[in-house]
């Protein structure tokens, strides 16, 4: 055997495949654990085989970024494998995330609550920025939480770097109702303020336990965008009018945050306020909002491990005994096409279906 | 390419040190003595596994065996396969030059062969073919999307090499050439997936905006030294020095060659904080871009080349009679997976009583996906 294959089928061994819990577009995840330990882990298996372009761009951008970093707010990429040509990610377990976690209506939120799901997003962003990655896909159902409450960020599969100032990028990231204006301009140099706004974005549907800037189409998100802050003037952004798809949709006066946000205090207000300014250049960054006094004020965030939490996933019957004819050891020769109706509704990333292949897109 | 750039936003200096907790830093870090044995193992052990592979087709095949055992074949030495990579890396510089590559997926995809030929031999894989894989790669890591990949997939196809520009325009290809797309797995595979690179041209422009710092300079800082600079980095990317060295180490070891007293006061003013640069290891840097910087000798590399036909891996090499065993035998296993797993899903079914009736047993058998056989 090659010692590339030797040491492969090493790192395969290591890995105990149980239970197929989801999947996604590209992948299908199974719960796991390391052999050796126990330790309960997930394996997202790429498929590989029919994609013409071979290795998926997304696999391979989460790899490339989670290989390198290492953060309690951002998800452990903990293993690689290949089989045949099966990518296999093994990544840390996590039980559920934070889209699961505002739709139960179940849960009540305190602002201290909102305060520690805030504060991590932010530790993990600001580790992510200075490590010069950009996330460009940061929505509630990206931020996946763990069994002890830690929020991680997670879904490596728009990010890239952005050390080379001068690299033009695509404006084609982000899903809509997070996408910050200069993207819906299609701003082709842009820097880490496209994840604060998304975290903006994010914050305020935390305390809405809606989104906030649910847009239907991208001409209708920036009109929701506007509605919502107000028509940018030369003044609060100068130069977008001329950014490349620059349209005027309509002049919309800025409504008071307050308004809105009834029950948000000043300090919070501000944060959100700042993380939705239009000038990406004046938006605030990851690091100077953990220093914000939102952070500091009273109350206190809450301990993770006090944070509210939705149903565990484990708690739910595996897909096995949903479909009702799969052998008992294991999930052999399991029917791949039936899916638990607990994962639909998901919501793929909208921009990740874009045709990144079109000319000028690079 | 790495040059200023005009339309740069606000410029944030170079990376922060973070190169410590790399992939890079902690796995693809060698001395000179540790590459060398590396690549001595590697190439003995492939020397061994091609000489049993090749003795046993001609064991099989009495009758029509070339004249000639393997007992007098020469095989590469692990010094002669270095010097055939060394040509491909040439020739990536050529190829990206040739599709205006960002010099990063220039640099990647040298860094991307370098590393590939740390795991695997020539006798393998030729890196004409790794070569296009490790381009590929390198592109696919960085740009977002682009259109010149389409190209360079046809590039690969065509293995005379270099392709015209009309050519490329004319056909644009659909599909990537599965070979390509195989390679580009076990490119990714022997780099354990690790495709993050740190490149001492990025290190270099950080060093350019430092200098432009220091108080007093002696001359005038011209761009003429950063683009000589710059192509000693472009030098040392022939040699072995990113391997052993960190990128800052080659970035300053480069200005040094290309302004010495410049970067000897930047050095100086450095080592007064936490950054230490020892000024040995510049010279030694220095030495061996001057020494090893350069295309290898062609007459040599043909020799090699001509060899390597000689005692190619007969396994890799479609058509010859052990790859068409090896693929067979592939053959033979997986259809036997196949059969062992429609089976167990029929008895599967069978003993537990379909809920859905007879009928349906069929359309549920239809959809159990055979190449999901990851499970066991
Ligand atoms: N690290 C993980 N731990 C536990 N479950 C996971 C993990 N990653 C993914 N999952 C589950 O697998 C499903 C599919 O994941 P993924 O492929 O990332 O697609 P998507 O982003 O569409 O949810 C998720 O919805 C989730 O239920």
């Amino acid at each position: 055997m090659d010692v590339v294959e030797q040491a492969n089928a090493e790192r395969q061994r290591r890995w105990q495949k149980d239970k197929k819990i989801g999947e996604g577009t590209y992948a299908v995840v199974y719960q796991g654990r390391e052999v050796g330990t126990g330790k309960k882990i997930a394996i997202k298996k790429i498929k590989i085989g029919g994609m013409r372009d071979g290795l998926d761009m997304s696999a391979i951008r989460e790899v490339k970024y989670l290989r390198e970093i290492k953060h309690q707010n951002v998800i452990e990429l903990i293993d690689v494998f290949s089989h045949k040509t099966n990518l296999n990610l093994v990544l840390e377990f996590l039980d559920s995330d934070l889209e699961n976690i505002i739709k139960d209506r179940s849960l009540v939120f305190l602002p201290a609550d909102i305060k520690s799901w805030m504060a991590m997003t932010f530790r993990g962003l600001e580790f992510c920025h200075r490590n010069w990655i950009l996330h460009r896909d940061l929505k509630p159902n990206n931020l996946l939480v763990a069994s002890d409450g830690q929020l991680k960020i997670g879904d490596f599969g728009l990010a890239r770097d952005f050390a080379d100032p001068g690299y033009k990028m695509t404006c084609q990231v982000i899903t809509r109702w997070y996408r910050p204006p200069e993207l819906l301009y299609g701003c082709r140099y842009y820097s880490s303020a496209v994840d604060i706004w998304s975290v903006g974005c994010i914050f305020a549907e935390l305390m809405l336990r809606i989104p906030y800037l649910p847009g239907e189409s991208d001409m209708d998100q920036l009109k929701t965008t506007f509605r919502a802050l107000g028509t940018p003037t030369e003044e609060d952004w100068p130069g977008h009018t001329k950014l490349p798809d620059y349209v005027p949709v309509g002049q919309f006066p800025k409504p008071p945050l307050r308004d809105l946000f009834t029950a948000a205090s000043a300090d919070a207000l501000n944060l959100l306020n700042r993380c939705l300014v239009y000038e990406p250049r004046n938006r605030i960054t990851a690091r100077q909002a953990l220093d914000h006094p939102y952070f500091f004020a009273l109350p206190f965030p809450t301990h993770p491990s006090k944070l509210p939490k939705c149903f565990k996933k484990e708690d739910t019957p595996p897909l096995a005994e949903v479909d009702g004819n799969v052998g008992k050891k294991g999930n052999k020769g399991k029917k791949r096409k039936l899916s638990s109706p607990l994962e639909d509704g998901k919501g793929r990333s909208i921009a990740r279906k874009l045709d990144f292949t079109k000319p000028g897109s690079q | 390419m790495a040059a200023p750039q005009e339309e740069a936003p606000a410029t944030k200096g170079p990376k922060q040190p973070l190169y410590h907790a790399s992939t890079q830093f902690r796995n693809w870090r060698f001395s000179f003595e540790g590459l060398a044995q590396v690549r001595g193992s590697m190439n003995e052990a492939a020397v061994a596994a091609i000489r049993r592979k090749i003795e046993a087709d001609e064991v099989l095949h009495v009758a029509i065996a070339a004249p000639g055992s393997s007992s007098n074949l020469s095989f590469l030495s692990a010094d002669e396969e270095v010097v055939l990579v060394k040509l491909y890396l040439t020739k990536i510089t050529q190829l990206c030059g040739m599709f205006r590559f960002p010099e990063e997926v220039e640099a990647t995809g040298i860094t991307y062969l370098k590393r590939f030929y740390l795991r695997n031999t020539v006798m393998d894989w030729h890196p004409k073919n790794v070569m296009c894989a490790s381009i590929l790669s390198a592109a696919i890591r960085i740009s977002d999307r682009d259109d010149r990949l389409t190209a360079l997939f046809l590039a690969t196809k065509t293995s005379n090499f270099p392709i015209s520009l009309e050519t490329y325009t004319k056909h644009i290809p659909k599909t990537v050439p599965n070979d390509v797309l195989e390679l580009e797995f076990l490119v990714a595979q022997s780099l354990a997936f690790e495709f993050a690179v740190w490149h001492a041209h990025r290190a270099l422009w950080g060093i350019w905006l430092d200098v432009q710092t220091l108080p007093d300079l002696p001359v005038k800082l011209d761009t003429e030294i950063y683009h000589a600079a710059l192509a000693h980095v472009r030098a040392s990317r022939l040699t072995d020095a990113e391997l052993v060295f960190a990128p800052p180490q080659i970035a300053l070891a480069a200005f040094s060659l290309a302004a010495p007293d410049i970067a000897s006061r930047w050095l100086d003013s450095k080592n007064s904080g936490e950054h230490r640069m020892n000024p040995n290891v510049i010279e030694e840097i220095k030495t061996l871009i001057l020494s090893q910087g350069h295309p290898p000798e062609i007459e040599a590399v043909r020799e090699v080349d001509r060899r390597l036909k000689l005692c190619k891996n007969p396994e890799k090499v479609p058509g010859s009679k052990a790859y068409l065993a090896k693929k067979a035998e592939e053959e033979r296993k997986a259809e036997e997976k196949r059969a062992k797993k429609a089976d167990s899903v029929q008895k599967a079914m069978a003993g537990e009583g379909d809920p859905f009736g007879n009928e349906l047993k069929k359309s549920h058998t239809a959809l159990v996906d055979y190449d999901d056989d990851d499970d066991d």
